[in-house]
């Protein structure tokens, strides 16, 4: 059973608290809501029994709240600096009150607690945490780096991961900070392999960004010789470099929220029928019924893009009389990192992409 | 005949290169219809009931004032999509005249009474005459004409029901009709919001689907529609709860499901901050299935990944296959269900 309230979380054992799996013993206002939408974290960094303690190396901050602080700081790293451990100390969390993301960590495990599920976790292990920053418990004791060019911090910190909460391990083969720019976009690229199937017609908005490559490769890799991947990218740069790269059998250059001329270009590659899986990884509002159109009737919709409306794809399909299935993009998938890390380690040429692009 | 869109692109007058939806002004000319389109004489709108609320308030509860709001959006817009909330509604009708490329290959013919199940925010429409307005149950008897466009879905309206009550119905329809796609027996399923119009059918789908080895769950929100609910007997267990609270409804669901959590998680509940509490309740490899318009795209996808839940999130999405017959049959089966939906909405 797990325990909730603060009064059951006292007791104690093996001289530990008692943690519920998802955190919220360290909710400290609101109470009874998570971690993430919680305004103040418990940082005091003495584990539960189900937690583990990370010595927090390098801190990878989301690139919409970096931005944000850079702007307010006027791209002055002493004012940067201030202004994250300012966030820090108020809320327990690295969690940007404007734009309410957070980001990622790197860091070693120092402790684990006996009741943490997870037995393959061991002390001295490095990892990265794949849950948001947003959620955790976090305690910077010093700065060491902050280049305001780099979301990439390097710190003297100590974090809590719960129960619940994901981290990869880092791969002797991969260099670290290759290894962060891909498992930041783990889950598109997993849901990919379990969507596509053999000789299935799939379309990819927006693959030419980073998430995009990812896809296009297992997808191409799922549909196989007789499927087709239709790639719709904005510019022509990106889209040179998957023709390049041959990760696609059709690149189409459209601007995805351009409903018709997106519509009648995929139209003549795949005739009346349309695509069997759409993924959509375009971060721009309004591409919803771009989407929808291409699919055939008993399709699927992946929307992993974070611009995506609930109800202009909800209402969307339905004006339209399409049968198909619409999902909301979910960023975890089991085994998501190492097909993740795998796809790093068997295409070369992604893998140098990456590492001039990302790292 | 001049040839149409399937879409109904060509009676887009503004923005150009748009859908009929998002279209500021559609052309409701209704002298000619193109080839492809379909010609209703309509009788009684069903306005959704958000654009409804905001009618009547703007109107002050007035009906020649209603009735003025309601012929000036129509006037300029051509069809009838409030423009604060940007919904809809349907149409009830009989069909005046059907287009020479439709003629024949679909199951209509001139004088069939249908139900328009696409939305009055992307239907062709011009009102002659307002008749009657039943503010209780949002419907509007009208002298008019509409447009149904090619990809437009319809319904017809069956001879062993009142017409009002296989309205209320429909206008739900997709709810009940992905329920019985989703739930296999033995499922554990969770429906949130229970106690109202779509939670009430997809209840007595769900139960019918998961049969006697599954277990369906009733959220409601208030004393009476839990009361109700339990009352129809339709689930295993009704509950009253506030669903924007997830730890709270987590530990009552691990109870009731032993820790096993729900395999399906209907969320029908239109109120915002329910995602967490969906996704919590469902199991690991579960589906959610979010009908509810108040839901937030991103809470949903983040919120998964920050308790590293493998859940598939699904959109409502209002259409599927056969839903109008699935919808419509369950009136015909439950004695209860029509029962209520006679005495609540129609």
């Amino acid at each position: 059973m797990w325990q909730f309230s603060h009064t059951r979380s006292l007791i104690f054992s093996q001289g530990m608290k008692k943690g519920c799996r998802y955190g919220t013993h360290r909710v400290t206002e609101p109470q009874g809501t998570l971690p993430q939408p919680a305004l103040r974290l418990d940082n005091t960094m003495e584990i539960y029994d189900n937690e583990a303690l990370i010595a927090v190396s390098t801190l990878n901050i989301d690139s919409a709240s970096y931005t944000q602080i850079k702007q307010i700081c006027g791209s002055d790293a002493e004012k940067m600096k201030a202004m994250i451990l300012d966030i820090v100390s108020t809320r327990g969390k690295l969690q940007n009150p404007v734009t309410g993301s957070g980001g990622m960590l790197l860091g070693t495990i120092r402790e684990i607690g006996p009741e943490f599920h997870n037995k393959s976790l061991k002390k001295g292990d490095k990892i990265a945490t794949l849950v948001s920053l947003s959620l955790t418990p976090l305690k910077i004791y010093k700065i060491n780096h902050l280049d305001p060019n780099s979301d990439q911090i390097d710190v003297e910190a100590e974090a809590i991961l719960f129960d619940s909460g994901l981290f990869a391990r880092l791969p002797d083969d991969i260099p670290e900070k290759l290894a962060l720019a891909a498992l930041d976009v783990a889950g598109a690229p997993a849901q990919v392999d379990r969507l596509v199937k053999e000789g299935d017609v799939v379309c990819i908005i927006g693959g030419g960004g980073k998430s995009g490559i990812l896809c296009c490769y297992q997808a191409m890799k799922n549909a196989g010789p007789y499927g087709r991947v239709i790639v719709v990218e904005y510019a022509e740069a990106n889209a040179q470099r998957i023709r390049d790269l041959r990760l696609a059998t059709d690149v189409i250059v459209a601007d995805a929220t351009n409903v018709m001329d997106v519509y009648n270009k995929v139209k003549a590659i795949t005739g009346e029928r349309g695509c069997d899986v759409t993924i959509n990884n375009v971060n721009v509002p309004s591409t919803e019924m771009t989407s929808i159109l291409i699919t055939k009737g008993q399709g699927c919709v992946y929307f992993f893009s974070m611009a995506t409306s609930f109800t202009k794809a909800a209402l969307g399909a339905e004006g339209v009389g399409k049968d198909i299935n619409l999902i909301v993009g979910n960023g975890y998938a089991k085994g998501h990192a190492d097909l993740t890390l795998n796809i790093i380690r068997e295409s070369k040429p992604i893998r140098e992409l990456f590492e001039k692009i990302y790292v | 005949m001049k040839k149409g869109s399937k879409y109904g692109i060509h009676r887009v007058i503004e923005p150009k290169g748009v859908l009929p939806q998002p279209a500021n002004k559609i052309d409701n000319n209704m002298d000619e219809i193109y080839d492809n389109e379909i010609l209703i004489d309509v009788q009684t709108l069903n306005i959704d009931s958000a654009s409804f609320t905001q009618i009547e308030e703007q109107a002050g509860g007035n009906h020649a004032k209603i009735a003025e709001i309601m012929l000036d959006i129509v006037a300029k817009q051509g069809k009838h999509r409030n423009p604060v909330t940007g919904s809809g509604g349907m149409l009830l009708g009989t069909v005046e005249k059907i287009g020479d490329a439709l003629k024949g290959k679909i199951d209509l013919k001139e004088g069939d009474r249908i139900a328009t199940l696409v939305s009055l925010s992307l239907t062709p429409l011009r009102i002659d005459k307002i008749k009657e307005i039943r503010s209780d149950i949002d419907q509007v008897d009208i002298d008019g004409k509409a447009i149904l466009f090619e990809s437009g879905i319809y319904a017809k309206i069956p001879d062993d029901m009142p017409a009002t009550l296989a309205l209320s119905a429909l206008d739900v329809a997709g709810a009940p009709a992905q329920t019985a796609k989703l739930v296999k027996p033995g499922d554990i399923v969770l429906i949130i919001g229970a106690g109202g119009k779509s939670g009430m059918l997809c209840c007595y789908e769900a139960k019918k689907r998961a049969g006697v080895t599954g277990k369906v769950i009733g959220l409601c929100h208030s004393e009476r529609s839990t009361k109700r609910l339990i009352e129809l007997g339709f689930c295993d267990y009704v509950f009253a709860a506030d669903a924007t609270q997830p730890v709270a409804v987590l530990e009552k669901i691990e109870e009731l499901t032993n820790g096993h959590m729900a395999d399906v998680t209907i969320n029908n509940v239109n109120i915002t901050d329910t995602e967490m509490t969906s996704i919590l309740c469902t199991k690991n490899d579960g589906v959610v299935y979010f009908f509810s318009m108040a839901t937030s795209f991103t809470k949903a996808a983040l919120g998964a990944e920050g308790v590293g839940s493998d859940v598939t999130m699904i959109v409502g999405n209002g259409y599927t296959k056969g839903h109008a017959e699935i919808t419509l049959q369950l009136l015909r089966e439950s004695e209860k269900l029509r029962k209520v939906f006679t005495e609540l909405y129609a």
